[in-house]
């Protein structure tokens, strides 16, 4: 079941600039639609829509979310085994394989190469047979500067 | 319901320039599986009989198989199919890279190429767009150079599979490929994509690929993980070669078991055997009339795996593969970088040809990659075209002044270039050594090696009969992936499949053992067979079903993934009804099975008289009769019988 758009809609065009499918088509200021066909489910029309309308695979409105708050991927490069699942799986072609560390861990692995470019969809997470792949929302980075030593002495 | 299979297969008709989605019903995947099983029901009836393989009847097909992107390791494998250019029989092809999953995402089990364009073209999907696209200004481009500008055109999510000018101009060993640098080389199907016109296909989907149960595969698969990342480090690689020695040595022989070969594979990649293989006899030297004795430690250490693995700047994984057997290298000169060489091609283009320069084996590789060339076929034609020198059937006349004495690099190179131009002596060549030598005759077919056109890899099956036996008897003849002694020890299927000979892991047993042909080699051989199909319908890698029935769970993850309760007896049926098939598919088109028997020279007639496999001939005749009957093929013909196909639900015409 695809996602769709309610009669809220109001052009904005928002849904149609991130779908990474080319799913979603409409003129400004008229109601958009959602190819069902092309339509992969990754949720991203749904957290920018401004006007809540659009319906998930399960009939829910979704809500949107503050694009800084969007879950980004992190990989936790002990458990990954450099299978590129991950990569292959993006739909916003937003992962690449790192440059290999040097003869102790001569593999690549995945990094996230534009972070703008991030739907926050999860396909990694989900596709990742050994969830070296965690969807994390991103912490300020001069909070997490501040909260590092803290997380080093609770250590 | 999800089933792991996308259920639609495009056909795309070039001479025309129109696409067709087919729905495949579910049963066909319970019979036939995806992969190379799908092709084979599909193209069975689509090849009209005796069509010429470089003609517009014949069809030119891309499949993925029925795990990839479920969640399942090791299943980065796609297949080319379709009828040999080379053999005249049916042709498949495998490869790993990334390209699998894309077909996939494309929303098709298959990509089917029927007729033949006007001007050369690629096709292009992307959101369920398709498209033939000019690629005249791509034609005479090598593979990787092509990529490269097809990759900057559609951007960095697309992924194509490409032929190079050896494909263009229908050499009859020219592959396909993808990755820049990975080929599906064999049966010469690259040379049918030349001649439909097809340059290339890009291919950038979306789509999601949903399993039965993903949790189920993803369960299966950590634990499989678990085993491929269990390394003990192995050491300098002159240990590995003093191992071969050893075996060679010793009266007898150890079964193997996968997980050596995995931290082989883990530590050197495919390569790690370079040298330790021609020690104890398991690779050909010298057009396959030498030995070790021929090309003993201290030349073989030209392709010593520790000093390519020195010039290895980071591992390769294909799709979904936690082992990473490939790497990337650095190379100083014209190109600067090259996938690691592997096995196969260091041996064809090394100690087949006495070749003894490291860097001309780097260099060569590179080259026939981008040229799609593939580089058994090629080394094993120069090595041919150099013994036919060497014995004064071709001279500097017949060779453009190359003076082709064993081992001279700079005359193999400049071979090699004429080859993929098809200049000179390099037209005659680039078609392999079977219609090479039919050009050339002057007695020169006897020192072609080759199982029905096509040569073998560098196995010999005079150290593993298993390896001849599989040689001779597939439906795709001369091709080293199907089976083997070596193969069945590893699969380890008597674990899972009942009714199968144990062969426990390390068990000794004697080595002349392996030169009776008895109901238990019959057996092991048809396992082989039977369970390669499965694995190529699944679109797994080899290399990841050599740890073992138990630890790859193949079947397991078959059934998580598409939901069926199938027992192990009933995929090793669909294996059957496969290779049935694809047998079947060659009688129709007028082969002989009896005529695909590899050349007398590797079969060990006359028998070598020194090296490692001194005196050893394999029972050809009597193992391919049993491996015929046991098939319920005519074990006088190799034809199967009305019975047999009916009784696998095949339709007899």
């Amino acid at each position: 079941m695809p996602y769709t758009i309610i009669d809220t809609c109001t052009g904005c065009g928002a849904c149609e600039r991130i779908c990474p499918t080319r799913a979603i088509t409409g003129k400004k200021k008229d109601v958009y639609r959602i190819d069902g066909d092309l339509c992969i489910e990754c949720g991203a029309c749904g957290r920018i829509c401004p006007s809540a309308a659009v319906k998930d695979r399960f009939g829910r409105i979704c809500v949107m979310v503050k694009r800084s708050q969007w879950k980004r991927p992190v990989f936790d490069r002990d458990t990954c085994m450099s299978c590129s699942m991950c990569i292959d799986a993006c739909p916003a072609n937003c992962l690449e394989l790192s440059e290999a560390k040097g003869p102790k861990d001569p593999h690549g692995h995945p990094r996230l190469k534009d972070e703008r470019a991030c739907i926050g969809c999860g396909f990694c997470e989900a596709e990742c047979p050994v969830g070296a792949v965690t969807m994390l929302v991103p912490v300020p980075k001069d909070e997490s500067r501040k909260s590092k030593p803290a997380a080093e002495a609770a250590r | 319901m999800n089933r792991g299979y996308m259920g639609r297969v495009l056909m795309v008709d070039l001479t025309k320039g129109d696409f067709r989605e087919e729905r495949i019903p579910d049963e066909v995947y319970e019979k036939y599986l995806s992969g190379i099983g799908l092709a084979a029901y599909l193209l069975y009836d689509r090849i009209p009989a005796g069509a010429d393989p470089l003609g517009p009847e014949n069809i030119l097909g891309f499949v993925s198989g029925l795990l990839t992107g479920t969640g399942s390791l090791f299943s980065g494998r796609w297949m080319v199919v379709g009828k040999s250019p080379l053999t005249g029989t049916w042709g498949d092809a495998n490869c790993g890279g990334s390209f699998s999953p894309a077909i996939k995402r494309c929303g098709y089990d298959g990509i089917f190429f029927s007729g033949v364009s006007e001007k050369p073209v690629y096709l292009y999907i992307k959101d369920r767009k398709i498209t033939l696209m000019d690629a005249s200004h791509l034609w005479g481009k090598d593979a990787i150079e092509t990529e490269e500008i097809l990759l900057e055109r559609h951007g960095p999510g697309a992924r194509v599979a490409v032929i190079g000018p050896a494909g263009e101009r229908l050499s009859l060993i020219s592959g396909i490929c993808n990755d820049k640098g990975r080929i599906a080389a064999r049966s010469g199907l690259g040379a049918v994509m030349g001649s439909k016109r097809l340059k290339a296909l890009v291919l950038d989907g979306k789509k999601r690929i949903t399993p039965y149960d993903r949790e189920a595969v993803h369960k299966l698969s950590r634990k499989c993980n678990r085993w491929v990342q269990f390394q003990v480090p192995l050491g300098p690689s002159i240990g590995t070669a003093l191992i071969g020695t050893l075996l060679r040595v010793l009266p007898t022989a150890m079964a193997m078991d996968g997980m050596v070969y995995k931290m082989i594979l883990r530590q050197w990649g495919t390569g790690g055997l370079n040298q330790m293989s021609p020690e104890w006899g398991d690779s050909p030297v010298k057009n396959w009339k030498g030995s070790n004795v021929d090309w003993p430690l201290k030349k073989s250490k030209s392709a010593d795996p520790d000093l390519v693995k020195k010039l290895e700047f980071i591992k390769y994984h294909c799709y979904s593969c936690p082992l990473g057997c490939g790497g990337k290298c650095s190379l100083t000169g014209k190109y600067s970088e090259t996938h690691k060489p592997e096995y196969e091609s260091v041996l064809a283009l090394g100690g087949l040809c006495m070749n003894e320069d490291t860097d001309s084996l780097f260099y060569l590789n590179e080259l026939l990659n981008r040229a799609g060339m593939d580089t058994i076929s090629a080394g094993a034609t120069v090595a041919w075209a150099m013994e036919c020198f060497e014995q004064g059937i071709l001279t500097l006349d017949d060779t453009d002044g190359l003076d082709l004495r064993w081992g001279n690099t700079s005359a193999m190179i400049a071979l090699i270039h004429k080859m993929i131009n098809r200049e000179g002596i390099g037209d005659i060549l680039a078609d392999g050594s079977r219609a090479a030598a039919k050009k050339i005759g002057r007695g020169s077919e006897k020192y072609t090696v080759h199982a029905g056109g096509q040569e073998p890899a560098m196995h010999d099956g005079r150290q593993d009969p298993g390896f001849a036996v599989h040689y001779c008897v597939e439906p795709t003849p001369g091709r080293h992936t199907l089976g083997a002694q070596l193969y069945y020890e590893m699969f380890q299927l008597w674990k899972k499949v009942r009714g199968l000979p144990k062969k426990l892991p390390f068990q000794i047993y004697h080595k002349n053992s392996k030169y009776r042909a008895t109901e238990k080699h019959t057996l092991e051989a048809a396992a082989c067979s039977k369970y390669m199909n499965v694995v190529n319908g699944a679109g797994l890698c080899m290399f990841g079903t050599f740890l073992g029935i138990t630890r790859t769970p193949t079947f397991d993850w078959l059934n998580a993934a598409t939901g069926w309760n199938k027992t192990p007896e009933e995929y090793m049926e669909i294996g059957k009804r496969i290779q049935t098939l694809k047998q079947a598919f060659n009688v129709r088109h007028g082969i002989d099975p009896r005529a695909n028997r590899l050349s007398d020279r590797a079969l060990g007639i006359p028998p070598q008289p020194q090296g490692a496999n001194k005196g050893r001939t394999v029972p050809i005749e009597n193992r391919m009769e049993d491996y015929w009957r046991h098939f319920g093929w005519d074990p006088t013909t190799g034809k199967p019988t009305d019975e047999t196909l009916a009784g696998l639900g095949l339709s007899v015409e």
